[in-house]
């Protein structure tokens, strides 16, 4: 077994000053925050990374979800899982978020997994988390085993040669419907992230996931207060009933009146290398009669940069049929 | 009367296994021990050119072929498979040179690096120049049968691969004792690791082989532990220290056997009523690349190959096809799930070629008692199709909703089958399989090599043994598996483990009560002492086998049995969801409801898999998904209702009317899930139906 340091962080800063000790905050980072550790230890227990110094930022008072005057959340870094998905406010007002949480993982999961956590969670690209096989995110320069390899559950949209992994967390998918941002501490102080600037395309860096920096800490992330009539939904669809990552899911945000679309949200999972935002199909859909064609129309569009794998051509497909299905779901015009 | 036998007594392994006290290979240390590691090959198909250790070897024990004493062969049936590659590699994952060290870490940074000289691989059964076993079944004129039929109806039913998933993966430690070798495993025949082990170590060494409790088989622990075990002692022998091997999920999945695929094509002749006149059947298993056990594998699929039906003219022609892919093997149905699979959809597929009702087919069709099997056996009154067929179709409304589903989103089908319990023709008769009674100062000990694996052998005959002997089940003790101690009562396979060792057993307890003289074994002991009684299994006299022309009474009794499913499809997604399995299935009786229920529980649900979920991706000769988030399994949701009915009727040569279940469940999902999709309307036949395929399917 390797050896690693274990500091139980008592304050922030003493989290941020530790962590600021180190070359970089992505792929094999020396230091490592440790908070519901699904990803992390599963990740050092497979050789994928191997952190020297792991600091434990569970006992840092980050895991309030807070009211906020104008309306909206403020859910801290450390809210788990499952507290988010049963929070009564989250399940009225952002029902997106609690059924892209729920349709994540298993229940044990999601009572250790936290919120900062789940915004950082790594691929489930198996060529990532096998040492034996080549992986530009892992080892750069190394090459991308998975582009030539078995790649139905990959990426069709923010591809690059160097890699195709998906981004796998739910959560991720409806916040980036709901614009959610990321409130970050580091050693220059405090900054807000929007959401959609928050993850990184892989391009030639696909090591590089997010823009944090040495030292950074996602101490919450933020959600405007809901729009007033909006319906949301979460659709996931998967190999099996549970316990998957999804091979394409949907979260919608959906304002009608009249029998016209008003502002529509769209974000999509399982088919991006970062959590993707449909917004050609968004503007479409606004101001448009709410009905079969014109959903279809949006769907279609959604998916019109799609640049499928060797063996997953059928994501497209699947992915407009997703995008299609959640739309009727959150417009009444079928029934879940 | 009996007071355990059809009682759900407690299990014998339970409270070890709730408390979390049993220990399982992964458990056990031994003073001195050091961790095996297997270096294997990354081509699928060529020569060895070179090898070097691109590391400190210090403190390493490192061992190619040249360090086996004895013979470089996996004993089985062909023994046509290195232990270690000597220069020609045949599949990916193929074992060249073995590594010991006692610091884990260091022994997986060891580099090996390995110089091949590529060839190239074959990876289509149809297009491979070699079979391991070719079988023909012939009964009547097939040809001109189907000339003079009125219809003649002909399709092609394609199987994939499938991972066992037990719970624990594959593991074995080697103890040096004695100038010899002990062998600890997970496995569920320790005198097939026995044979290996003599066959790689040779005759000068003392040898014995102990089952460890054992995280689940599904026949992925028949022969493979066989390899595993020779590796361990091999390392074991050349550094004089235990060694332990532990397959991870990875391992495990890439390089240990698998259910063969199959493509298996049927011409049927029928007249226009629908009496079945002429089957030709054509079976190809893809055997992989050595033949381990594809020869049995491929007799039993071809004996089932003809379905639980009655037909005059029968002709079935199987080979097992050369593949340069990891070999193949057992997997619970042993080659009857592919070839039921095929035979339960073509029947659906007559049925709408002749505009009949699929159910009338089936009713004009099964065998009866009396009727002759595709081997001619004269099936006796233990043949149930019928009655499984009929409670089915009752209990699920079959016929009304049937039709009221029709143009819906649900669809129902079903399937009917069969499954020949314990070794095929004379195979049992030439295991000659033993069973030990000992008597004890309490009660009795069963000294047998039958495992546990999960599927409840202990305490199954431990209930068989005490109502025999009339002695409470509580004072029946059930030893471990220890080749050295225990009788060789043949391997923990093909639906036999009750049937037949069990019947050997309720023999042994008959004897001992005799003995007893009317005393408790208590008294009996304080008065006289322990003694054995040891019995061989009895063939039914009336039992005949052709084994060149694959004639005669092929199994001493069939477990029968009907799956109806019911399944909901999402247009849009292609989602297939099981909503009801009903499986009324005949045994004989069971020894423990619960147990037997369990077993029908979890051969319907890892049918299910097979049929929707589980999808093996070969690239270049490798499982290039091996691992349990891309290899998916049924989990608890993706189980739906069961109902479950145990049919009764008795078989006289089993123990109290018993006969094998282990197999049967598995047999019937499959084609009843795919006939359930045919209802919705697509003309669906192969699996795994994952949604690329239904997407890709015609419409009916």
């Amino acid at each position: 077994m390797e050896r690693f340091q274990y500091t139980r962080a008592r304050t922030i800063p003493e989290a941020i000053g530790i962590g600021a000790q180190a070359t970089t905050a992505q792929q094999g980072a020396p230091v490592r925050f440790l908070a519901g550790g699904t990803t992390l230890v599963d990740l050092m227990k497979l050789n994928v990374e191997h952190p020297t110094r792991l600091v434990d930022i569970n006992h840092l008072a980050l895991n309030a979800i807070e009211h906020m005057p104008d309306g909206g959340l403020r859910i801290g870094a450390l809210v788990r899982n499952a507290a988010l998905a049963h929070d009564a406010t989250v399940m009225k007002d952002y029902r997106v978020l609690s059924e892209a949480l729920l349709s994540g993982a298993s229940a044990q999961l999601r009572n250790v997994a936290t919120t900062g956590g789940n915004l950082l969670q790594r691929t489930r690209c198996m060529y990532f988390r096998n040492t034996a096989m080549a992986c530009n995110k892992r080892e750069p320069g190394s090459g991308c085993s998975a582009i030539a390899g078995d790649n139905r559950s990959l990426a069709i949209l923010g591809t690059s040669p160097q890699c195709i992994a998906t981004n796998p967390s739910d959560m991720n998918v409806a916040l980036a419907a709901l614009d959610a941002t990321v409130q970050v501490q580091g050693s220059k102080g405090e900054r807000t992230i929007p959401f959609r600037d928050f993850h990184l395309l892989p391009g030639d860096t696909p090591h590089r996931e997010t823009v944090l920096e040495p030292g950074d800490l996602v101490t919450h992330v933020t959600l405007a207060a809901p729009r007033a009539g909006a319906t949301s939904r979460y659709l996931k669809l998967r190999d099996r009933a549970s316990y998957e990552f999804a091979l394409a899911s949907a979260a919608v945000i959906v304002e009608v009146s009249g029998g016209r679309f008003g502002n529509v949200s769209i974000a999509m999972g399982g088919i991006g290398t970062k959590p993707w935002r449909m917004t050609a199909a968004e503007q479409a859909l606004a101001g448009a009669p709410v009905d079969e064609a014109t959903i279809v129309r949006a769907a279609k569009l959604a998916l019109a940069d799609a640049k499928p794998q060797s063996e997953n051509g059928f994501k497209v497909e699947l992915a407009q049929r997703c995008l299609a299905h959640a739309l009727r779901l959150a417009t009444g015009m079928a029934a879940s | 009367m009996t007071t355990a036998v059809g009682q759900s007594v407690s299990r014998k392994d339970g409270i070890g296994k709730a408390t979390g006290a049993t220990k399982y290979a992964d458990d056990l240390h031994f003073p001195g021990m050091l961790f095996g590691r297997t270096i294997r090959s990354t081509i699928p198909c060529g020569r060895v050119k070179s090898i070097r250790m691109d590391f400190d070897t210090s403190g390493f024990t490192i061992v190619d072929y040249r360090d086996i004493p004895h013979r470089n062969v996996v004993a089985l049936i062909d023994e046509d498979q290195p232990y270690l590659v000597e220069t020609e590699v045949r599949h990916m994952a193929e074992a060249i040179v073995l590594l010991a060290h006692e610091d884990r870490e260091k022994l997986l940074g060891a580099n090996v690096v390995i110089e091949y000289e590529e060839a190239e691989p074959v990876f289509d059964p149809e297009r491979s120049p070699h079979s391991f076993k070719d079988i023909t079944i012939e009964k009547g004129d097939v040809e001109d049968a189907l000339a003079s039929a009125e219809i003649v109806v002909e399709g092609t039913y394609r199987t994939g691969h499938q991972e066992h998933v037990y719970i624990e993966t594959n593991g074995v430690i080697a103890v040096p004792e004695h100038g010899g070798i002990a062998l600890y495993g997970s496995l569920q025949c320790p005198f097939y690791a026995y044979k290996a082990l003599r066959s790689v170590l040779g005759n000068d060494h003392p040898l014995r082989v102990i089952q460890t409790e054992t995280g689940g088989g599904f026949g992925g622990k028949e022969e493979y532990p066989s390899m595993i075990a020779g590796h361990a002692a091999l390392l074991a022998v050349k550094s004089g220290r235990p060694v332990k091997i532990i397959y991870d999920r990875v391992e495990d999945m890439v390089a240990t056997t698998k259910r063969h695929p199959s493509i298996v094509r049927h011409r049927t002749g029928l007249t226009r009523e629908g009496r079945l006149v002429a089957m030709d059947v054509d079976v190809i298993l893809d055997g992989g690349a050595y033949s381990t056990l594809s020869a049995v594998v491929l007799s039993r699929g071809c004996i089932h190959a003809a379905g639980p039906y009655r037909c005059d003219n029968v002709k079935i022609f199987g080979r097992a096809m050369f593949t340069n892919t990891p070999p193949n093997g057992a997997f619970r149905g042993f080659g009857a799930p592919q070839t039921e699979f095929a035979m339960e959809v073509h029947m659906e597929r007559i049925a709408e070629q002749l505009g009949m009702d699929s159910l009338t087919l089936r009713e004009m069709n099964a065998l009866r008692p009396g009727d002759m099997t595709a081997t001619s056996q004269v099936l006796k009154q233990d043949a149930s199709a019928l009655e499984c067929l009929q409670e089915a179709v009752r209990r699920t409304d079959y016929r009304r909703k049937r039709e009221e589903l029709k143009g819906t989103n649900r669809g129902i089908g079903l399937a009917l089958f069969y499954h020949g319990a314990g070794f095929t023709g004379a195979g049992e008769q030439r295991l000659a399989s033993k069973a030990r009674l000992d008597l004890t100062a309490t009660g009795a000990r069963i000294m047998v090599a039958s495992t546990e694996i999960g599927q409840g052998t202990r305490t199954m005959h431990a209930q068989i043994v005490s109502d025999a002997l009339g002695v409470p089940y509580e004072t029946i003790e059930v030893a471990q598996p220890d080749t050295s101690v225990v009788a060789d009562s043949g391997p923990t396979v093909a639906s036999r483990t009750c049937m037949v060792v069990g019947k050997i057993l309720e023999r042994c307890a008959l004897e001992m009560k005799e003995r007893l003289e009317g005393m408790t074994p208590a008294q009996y002991h304080a008065k006289h002492g322990a003694f054995s009684i040891v019995k061989e299994h009895i063939q039914p006299e009336w039992m005949r086998w052709d084994d060149d022309n694959y004639q005669g009474d092929a199994y001493a009794t069939y477990a029968w049995g009907c799956d109806v499913a019911e399944v909901e499809i999402d247009r849009d997604t292609y989602e297939v969801r099981p909503v009801k399995v009903t499986a009324v299935q005949e045994f004989g009786r069971p020894i423990h409801p619960a147990l037997a229920m369990g077993q029908i529980e979890g051969g319907t649900v890892q049918g299910l898999g097979y049929a929707l979920l589980e999808h093996v991706v070969m690239k270049n000769g490798a499982m290039a998904n091996p691992t349990l988030t891309n290899y998916t399994i049924p989990t608890t949701l993706d189980t739906p209702e069961l109902d479950i009915v145990m049919l009764e009727n008795h078989y006289d040569g089993g123990p109290f009317g018993a006969k094998g279940l282990g197999e049967l469940p598995m047999d019937g999902p499959a084609p009843a899930v795919v006939n359930a999709i045919r209802h919705l309307g697509l003309d669906l036949r192969d699996i795994p139906a994952i949604p690329e395929t239904l997407i890709a399917c015609a419409s009916l």
